[in-house]
């Protein structure tokens, strides 16, 4: 009896040492079933996923909870939060060993605080049926006529991060008084603004049943439409338009969460989350990039493009400004002033 | 200790741990920035402006149309009751189906063939297409206990018109105005169809709180919108509880509504149908959706439906189905007995409660949000902190539901049974709680909305294996392509037609009284 009682103490305290890792997330990270299945088994380490809302709440979650952090590892950092996040202070150090497997370009913080693990880019798609027959805008000159404008469909930056990235390509691209008269000429022509990415897409583009031929989306949701037709298309039924500069590279990160008690447990989820099957994984559940350079691409990734030359800001100069652009978007889109007015009352 | 006392403590114990503590946290970080800053603003007095004008034009939109309809419904006659279970489904369906379903019915390329969308018609039509339903379910909650006076009135020779006129609109005064103050109270701060629909010009402050709390970390001047927000709806909830109060008429003993037979009943029927397929319409054209693939007909969205989800964040429809309805009854074991002590407390005369049993539905949900993770950063993504958001929600409608009724209530019987010897708890448990069977019915029916709906989810982390249906439906429309699209209208119209069998259900419970 006290043999077996013996045999059995180890065993229950093995089970409730069984450590559980939490990874806070925002609500569009996916990966297969099969995949974390393989990181439970192999490292005997419980994965617990908490979902906090879009890339900004996410990020702010984790913030307000510093010091007693909900959880141990958080994913989903992009480039337009990054400074806010290392500013910050919530995130511990890790010097994966994976990083020299890892293209360099997106190796954004240079104290690898933060890891790079996939990226994409927020794009303007249009419908190929309605411009079957009619000319496609080239630039962000014509874009700002009416007869295009009021075809377009934007997200709403103050709500949506693609909103925020195609403004952020407005602002690389025209510069600091030319984005806001672009935007200006938008909302005259009639412009349309969804507050989010789903509203934009599923409701307002023509493909979906909307008035809009023009939206604003990712340069891989052409290949997910092929993907999600189940055969019924061969060639995508939308296209992307890649003027210079008409694009804006995301990428997103990882990190530790300043005072986890799972310091070793969250390294190997970093380490497994860039390696090579967690990599290969990424693109057809979240539709973004791998940034590991020798990772495989699904074969559908054929239709989706990465501009030559996409936007570029850094992530300095979008934490300073970012408050103030939306702002004086809202000013002159929402609010209906003028740009001149707005720029004279920086000063 | 009396049993109306320990119903108000249990209410302002859960209130204080569950609302005030959390809600003070973040009004104290951000103590002292100043309300005239937020006043002073043209662009957020314009959001208050429009905020008050939508809530109030949806209340009366709402009464006007929900009194011919009354008229109608007072009676029993063939389909009553899956009618209003109908009635119910916008409610628990998510904002961006909905809008979908307006805009595949009336938008640019709708099936009506009339363009009625950047029109303020269209939000109009929402707001009717949400709140309609709910009100007519507290009015014939209400009625459906007052039979016998109907009958007296009758059999002393009072025609369907004066009747009408004289005794049920009486009758269901209290609840048309619990139906327009909810109907001001979702409209005034819903995030809502109108941001879809019209754009960011039809932003409501609720927005407004959203990126200041959660995109910038401006607690100073969240705190000073969220007071603002606050005080604008505890104005108008005082009125609406002074007019409930003030319109509660006391009835006999309870008894079913009259049966429209025959010919009448048909037409009734005919009259009532016709007017919901018009003003659902946009719900039959989710139907369509979901069977609208690239090539005209397609059954691939209901297909997937039954497919295994190879993704460990997209919940298979089995999943999400369970959870929904594992989370509903979790949610209403917490809500039935609070919404019932709150009622009860409110009903025997504690001073005071009646608002703040209230608040909870006055108070922007985000800011509670933020709030649970300052207050209970331990609790996070925990199944009691999802139960007690939910709980939060869904009581104070449940309360109001029978509330109305309590106030009905013969006050002679239990004076009766008092004068007969019995104490309060016996009174309660033997004469009140048994006559109030069929408001309860109809209160539980009502919390399940809620939530189904889930406008209680958003407070608290999520966890992907909670996946609910809206959740799953929100996860399908994330991502490109149509047959996420037609899976998602597909979940669309399971959940509302499990969220319709519930409430025939519970109505019909509520009915056999």
């Amino acid at each position: 009896m006290i043999k077996k009682l013996l045999v059995l103490v180890p065993l229950v305290f093995s089970l409730s040492l069984a450590e559980t890792l939490t990874v806070l997330t925002h609500s569009s990270f996916a990966l297969s079933k099969e995949v974390i299945a393989s990181f439970e088994q192999q490292t005997g380490i419980k994965l617990r996923f908490v979902e906090g809302g879009d890339a900004g709440a996410t990020l702010n979650k984790a913030i307000l909870s510093k010091g007693a952090p909900i959880a141990d590892v958080i994913y989903g950092i992009d480039n337009t939060f990054l400074s806010r996040a290392l500013e910050a202070g919530i995130l511990e150090r890790y010097s994966t060993p994976q990083i020299a497997v890892v293209q360099s370009r997106f190796l954004l913080d240079p104290t690898l605080t933060a890891l790079p693990v996939d990226y994409g880019y927020v794009a303007l798609n249009y419908d190929k049926d309605f411009f079957k027959d009619k000319p496609l805008p080239g630039s962000w000159d014509d874009l700002a006529r009416p007869e295009y404008a009021r075809l377009l469909v934007v997200e709403n930056p103050a709500t949506s991060s693609p909103g925020l990235a195609f403004l952020l390509a407005t602002v690389a691209s025209l510069g600091e008084d030319g984005y806001l008269k672009f935007w200006e000429a938008l909302r005259d022509g009639g412009v349309k603004v969804a507050p989010g990415w789903s509203e934009a897409y599923f409701a307002h583009f023509t493909r979906y049943g909307g008035d809009r031929p023009l939206v604003v989306s990712y340069t891989t949701s052409p290949a997910a439409e092929v993907y999600f037709s189940e055969g019924a298309y061969r060639e995508p039924p939308t296209g992307n338009l890649l003027w210079p500069g008409a694009s804006f590279l995301q990428v997103e990160f990882v990190g530790i969460l300043k005072g986890t008690r799972h310091r070793a447990a969250a390294e190997k989820f970093i380490d497994w989350l860039l390696s090579g099957p967690v990599q290969e994984d990424i693109p057809l559940n979240m539709w973004v990039w791998p940034v590991r350079r020798d990772a495989a691409l699904p074969d559908v990734f054929k239709f989706a493009e990465r501009p030559l030359e996409p936007a570029e800001l850094s992530p300095e100069a979008i934490a300073k400004n970012r408050e103030r652009w939306i702002a004086e978007w809202e000013a002159v889109v929402v609010r209906g002033q003028s740009a001149q007015e707005v720029i004279s009352r920086r000063k | 200790m009396r049993p109306s006392r320990l119903a108000a403590l249990l209410v302002l114990a859960f209130l204080a741990l569950a609302l005030l503590w959390p809600l003070g946290l973040v009004i104290g970080r951000g103590f002292g920035y100043g309300l005239s800053a937020v006043l002073a603003d043209p662009y957020l007095r314009g959001r208050l402006g429009w905020s008050l004008a939508f809530g109030a034009s949806s209340s009366l939109l709402v009464v006007l149309f929900a009194v011919p309809l009354v008229y109608l419904m007072r009676y029993r006659f063939p389909g009553r009751d899956a009618l209003v279970a109908l009635s119910m489904v916008p409610f628990v369906l998510p904002t961006l189906v909905v809008a979908t379903g307006m805009l595949a019915w009336a938008g640019p390329r709708g099936l009506l063939g009339l363009d009625l969308s950047g029109t303020p018609w269209i939000l109009f039509w929402g707001s009717l297409l949400y709140n309609l339903g709910m009100t007519l379910r507290l009015v014939l909650g209400v009625l459906g206990g007052s039979g016998r006076l109907v009958e007296a009135a009758r059999t002393l020779g009072a025609g369907s018109w004066r009747s009408f006129w004289r005794v049920e609109l009486p009758l269901s005064a209290g609840a048309l105005a619990a139906g327009a103050g909810l109907t001001f109270v979702y409209s005034f701060s819903s995030f809502g169809l109108p941001l879809i629909l019209g754009g960011p010009r039809y932003a409501t402050l609720e927005v407004a709180v959203y990126r200041a709390l959660l995109e910038r970390l401006a607690f100073g001047e969240a705190a000073a919108l969220i007071l603002v927000q606050t005080a604008v709806l505890v104005l108008v909830s005082l009125g609406y509880l002074y007019a409930q109060k003030r319109l509660a008429v006391r009835a006999g003993a309870p008894a079913p509504p009259p049966r429209l037979g025959g010919v009448r009943g048909w037409a009734a029927l005919l009259l009532v149908a016709g007017f919901f397929a018009l003003l659902y319409a946009p719900l039959g054209a989710l139907v369509l959706r979901s069977f609208w693939g690239p090539e005209g007909f397609s059954l691939a969205g209901w297909a997937a439906l039954a497919r295994p989800q190879a993704s460990y964040f997209a919940p298979s429809a089995g999943l999400a189905t369970y959870n929904t309805l594992r989370f509903s009854l979790l949610a209403l074991l917490v809500t039935a007995p609070l919404g019932f002590a709150y009622a009860y407390g409110v009903w025997k005369g504690v001073r005071g409660l009646d608002l703040l049993g209230f608040l909870p539905l006055l108070v922007s949900p985000v800011s509670l949000a933020v709030g649970y993770l300052l207050a209970y950063p331990g609790l996070r993504a925990s199944l009691l902190l999802l139960a007690t958001a939910y709980a939060l929600l869904a009581y104070p409608l449940f309360a109001r539901t029978v509330l109305a009724a309590m106030r009905r209530l013969p006050a002679n019987l239990a004076e009766a049974a008092r004068t007969l010897g019995a104490g309060p708890w016996r009174v309660l448990v033997r004469v009140e709680l048994p006559l109030l069977r069929p408001a309860l019915g109809a209160a539980a029916a009502l919390a399940a909305a809620v939530t189904i709906g889930e406008f209680g989810a958003t407070l608290v982390l999520a966890r992907p294996e909670w996946a609910t249906l809206t959740v799953a439906i929100y996860e399908r429309l994330g991502k490109p392509g149509i047959v996420n699209y037609q899976e998602a209208m597909a979940l669309s119209v399971l959940l509302g037609l499990l969220a319709a069998g519930v409430f025939w259900g519970l109505g019909r419970g509520g009915e056999v009284g």
